[in-house]
């Protein structure tokens, strides 16, 4: 599939005959590959880019929720998570990935420049209570913890650049959101390096519509809590009544 | 390969916890308890946060309990009547677990509950279980209690009916409070409170044991279903995903429990237990005293 998208890239180049000035990515939605399945949603980004010795770094940021904090205090001996940070509109997702190791496309204070990266990203301010710790030290546990659960992600070298006709090159990559990924506009940016200096950007974004499994049932609990619960105890009784009716006819034959 | 539970918000290798749901069930189906007083704190120790850990077990045992049930409603060994006497304490028992749990949850106090009550329980039941299985090998000395008698106090106590499968006449209200402290427990813990009812049937009711484990059984069904209602619908903390793994191995470890019970020494089986049961009590201990790995870690459950 990622080959036949390819071929008609490069066919639009050859027909115009010259290099593109800048990044040329889909800016239609649509045209962004989107596959769905039990483990989240696989996405495919394309597009042209001018050749050369050039890297592109891919930013994907995904919608905002709420986020809650717990800190562990020791008192009489034991630890208690007393102290909580409360925060909203933290990105849901977000995923950085680059043509090369970060740190040889450019250095970081031009990334910090172009606030691009974990370290950049906008966290609000927190709502923090019974607790002295600063929110610099909530914030980093923060991306600690999203990096850890994979809802922060770095993916170093993971776009393939390749040469086209004249010259443009083709950069693609493919990711997984998974499946309980946050419905909703997924920002996407790309920015273009050349000597460690940022050349060019573009944007454009994926919506993501459709919950997927884990978010599904996820939405279920909070939204019909009631529901929710009653199903749980019917499933769990079915699935118990099934396992006895299938024992129960193993023993007999 | 991974699996994401969607309400503990972590990814967990479902074979891992299909193998924990078939020990965690040969267990039980060889010494004849529920298991959720070993699952919750396995749990916990695999870093499924102890509220979700609790809330999620007793959707577990919903189908486990409501599994075993049917080969002792066959068997004709539940006393129904009983079970609902039980019950009918236990439902309000799990309301006031429930709101104690709620509110320690607010303030950051659940898992000190959930930890503290664990490590209690399971010290004195091990202890107990230990004792108890010595003595049956004759190190202690003691003879065999020889005749059955209903505590005087029990006897004097009014409202008297008669439960036929049990061959008893007493009072509702010793049953009545054996269920409503079940009740408390069962929502605290995540347990169905076998470990507790059992005991409390052979030692204060006098039931015979025959019937003693599926009336057990039949009334857990029914208070875990509450809880679970209730947990879902007042703090959002389970996790069906979970819960349904976990039966999937405990449904296949208790066929093999099942089978092996019969073949091994009861006395040195009780024993081994105790002291897994001890050990547990222990690391759920050491859990609060510990310095944890993340001292600040996201709490699940927070709401868009």
């Amino acid at each position: 599939m990622i080959k036949k998208l390819l071929i008609s890239i490069f066919s639009i180049f050859i027909l115009m005959g010259q290099m593109p000035p800048n990044i040329i990515i889909d800016e239609n939605e649509k045209d962004i590959r989107i596959k769905p399945n039990i483990a989240g949603t696989e996405v495919v980004l394309y597009g042209a880019m001018p050749s050369g010795k050039k890297d592109i770094i891919i930013e994907v940021v995904g919608p905002a929720r709420n986020i809650s904090l717990e800190e562990k205090r020791r008192i009489y001996g034991f630890w208690l998570g007393l102290g909580r940070a409360d925060y909203f509109q933290v990105p849901s997702y977000y995923n950085i990935m680059s043509s090369r190791k970060l740190s040889k496309i450019a250095d970081q204070s031009v990334f910090d420049k172009l606030r691009l990266g974990v370290n950049n990203l906008p966290l609000g301010n927190a709502k923090i209570l019974n607790t002295k710790t600063s929110q610099n030290i909530f914030n980093k546990n923060l991306k600690k913890s999203m990096l850890d659960k994979g809802q922060f992600k770095i993916g170093e070298n993971e776009i393939i650049v390749k040469s086209g006709p004249g010259k443009v090159g083709i950069f693609s990559t493919e990711f997984l959101l998974p499946s309980n990924s946050y419905q909703g506009k997924y920002f996407v940016r790309y920015f273009i390096f050349q000597n460690g200096e940022f050349i060019s950007y573009a944007e454009n974004k994926i919506d993501l519509k459709q919950a997927g499994f884990s978010r599904a049932i996820w939405l279920t609990a909070t939204n019909f809590p009631l529901l929710y619960g009653i199903l749980a105890v019917i499933l769990s009784g079915s699935l118990g009544w099934l396992i006895s009716t299938i024992f129960r006819r193993l023993k007999i034959s | 390969m991974e699996f994401y539970l969607p309400i503990a918000e972590m990814s967990i290798n479902p074979i891992g916890f299909l193998i924990l749901g078939i020990i965690v069930g040969t267990l039980s189906g060889t010494f004849g308890v529920g298991g959720g007083f070993l699952m919750t704190p396995l749990l916990i120790f695999l870093g499924i946060p102890p509220a979700i850990a609790v809330a999620s077990e007793a959707n577990h045992i919903v189908g486990s309990s409501l599994s075993g049930t049917i080969g002792h409603l066959r068997r004709k060994a539940v006393d129904i009547r009983m079970g609902n006497v039980l019950l009918a304490g236990g439902i309000l028992g799990s309301f006031l677990g429930i709101y104690i749990f709620n509110s320690l949850k607010q303030v950051g106090l659940v898992d000190l509950l959930i930890t503290a009550s664990y490590f209690l329980f399971l010290t004195a039941i091990g202890i107990f279980m230990l004792y108890e299985s010595l003595d049956s090998l004759g190190y202690f000395g003691h003879k065999k209690r020889s005749k059955y008698y209903h505590h005087s106090w029990i006897m004097g106590l009014p409202l008297k009916i008669r439960f036929r499968r049990s061959g008893l006449y007493i009072s509702l209200i010793p049953p009545y409070i054996i269920g409503f402290v079940v009740g408390v427990l069962s929502s605290i813990m995540g347990v169905g409170g076998g470990f507790i009812i059992i005991p409390a049937m052979i030692y204060i009711l006098r039931m015979p044991t025959n019937v003693v484990v599926g009336t057990s059984l039949y009334q857990i069904i029914f208070i875990t279903s509450f809880v679970t209602i209730l947990h879902a619908s007042t703090n959002q903390s389970v996790d069906i995903i979970l819960a349904l793994i976990l039966l999937l191995g405990g449904a296949i470890g208790a066929q093999i429990g099942v089978r092996l019970s019969g073949k091994l020494n009861g006395a040195w089986l009780r024993i081994f237990l105790s002291i897994l049961v001890l050990t547990v009590g222990l690391v759920m201990a050491s859990e609060l005293i510990i310095k944890p790995d993340n001292v600040i870690k996201i709490i699940s459950g927070s709401n868009l």
